[in-house]
């Protein structure tokens, strides 16, 4: 594969970097090999007149590290992304939701917090006020009449804040799609981060969804993206 | 981690190393024996004798601590793992994988969040356009 490669597109790319070892991520389950971004293998496309590989659109193909991919430089960066785990341990181990319980989804809810799958172990605790809460579970049908009182809801809850859109109506409509008198989907009102799927999802579905937020929370860079600005 | 006994107890049966790293995953310290391990390494244990009832079955991931997640179980050993089928995948005819024209090769974890998760796609012109607040109309 290396002979086909020019000298000048593999002085286009960037060093392979040894930073790849720390990262436990779902590329460590693969039983295949590594292959990073910079190992992206050439294919017969056309080339332009001075031999690099050109796009779909023409212009110069460049290999790009993906941001999960970069490397921590210099002491700035070690410190803040010790600061983004403290800060997002704290964040992802005392999550408490503003419940938007609207229809059957809520009794799936309300079963996560019962003694079999006990939401108060994960510090999860149900809050009646949004001033008070960090993510939002909107579960169950959104109806036209609802929605303002949603994004009210929704305003009033203090940064940083999530939302779980849980169950087919909050996620798309579903059964009641083509009503007179639902909203498509609540992302049309506020901004979604987890979309639980069922109808309605089990509360282990529901507590795979949170699952999933935390896994989101634990890789925000949140001082590091303040450092790059 | 019930009983200061228990916890000493399965950390003289199963060593010091693997109670620490135990304890660094699932918490707790356990003795079982090893029935398997799947293709992407996680291990599988099961202690019929000791531990409580749906605590029997239980797994060593390959993946450490916060970002293990039960998609990365091989679909046989999930079923086991979650008392669906009574024997584990490797003695079991019925759990064996790639037999069937329709399965997928391998089975791929949960890609959300990943290179491979799903990205809405569309070339068509939106039918509903956001409002601008800039743009609001002064009343006369």
């Amino acid at each position: 594969m290396f002979t086909t490669r020019s000298a000048a597109s593999l002085a286009l790319r960037v060093k392979p970097s040894a930073s790849l070892v720390p990262y436990r991520s779902i590329a460590a389950l693969s039983n295949t090999a590594v292959k990073p971004a910079t190992e992206v293998e050439q294919h017969n496309g056309p080339t332009s007149t001075n031999g690099l590989p050109l796009s779909v659109t023409g212009k110069v193909k460049r290999e790009v590290l993906l941001s999960s991919q970069e490397g921590k430089k210099g002491v700035m960066q070690y410190a803040l992304t010790t600061l983004d785990q403290v800060a997002n341990w704290a964040r992802q181990s005392s999550l408490w939701p503003m419940t938007f319980g609207l229809a059957c989804c809520a009794v799936e809810m309300m079963h996560l917090s019962t003694p079999r799958y006990d939401q108060d172990r994960l510090g999860i605790i149900f809050r009646a006020s949004p001033r008070q809460s960090d993510v939002m579970i909107v579960a169950g049908t959104l109806t036209n009449k609802m929605a303002p009182a949603l994004r009210q809801v929704y305003d009033q809850m203090p940064e940083p804040r999530w939302v779980i859109s849980m169950g087919s109506c909050a996620n798309g409509g579903g059964y009641y799609h083509y009503s007179y008198s639902v909203t498509r989907g609540c992302d049309r009102i506020v901004p979604v981060d987890i979309y639980v799927p069922g109808c309605p999802p089990t509360s282990e579905a529901l507590m795979y969804g949170i699952f999933q937020l935390q896994r989101k929370m634990r890789h925000t860079k949140i001082t590091r993206m303040w450092y790059r600005k | 981690m019930s009983t200061i006994l228990r916890s000493l107890q399965n950390l003289r049966r199963s060593g010091i190393k693997n109670a620490l790293h135990q304890m660094q995953n699932i918490g707790d310290t356990k003795a079982g024996t090893l029935i398997g391990t799947d293709k992407f390494g996680n291990k599988y244990y099961e202690n019929l004798k000791d531990e409580l009832p749906l605590r029997t079955r239980w797994v060593d991931y390959k993946v450490s601590f916060p970002e293990w997640e039960p998609s990365q179980l091989a679909p046989g050993w999930h079923a086991w793992i979650s008392y669906m089928v009574d024997k584990p995948p490797t003695e079991d005819p019925i759990l064996q994988t790639g037999v069937r024209s329709w399965e997928i090769p391998e089975h791929r974890p949960n890609p959300t969040m990943g290179r491979g998760s799903f990205k809405t796609y569309s070339t068509v012109k939106p039918k509903i356009t956001a409002w601008d607040p800039s743009k609001i109309a002064t009343r006369s």
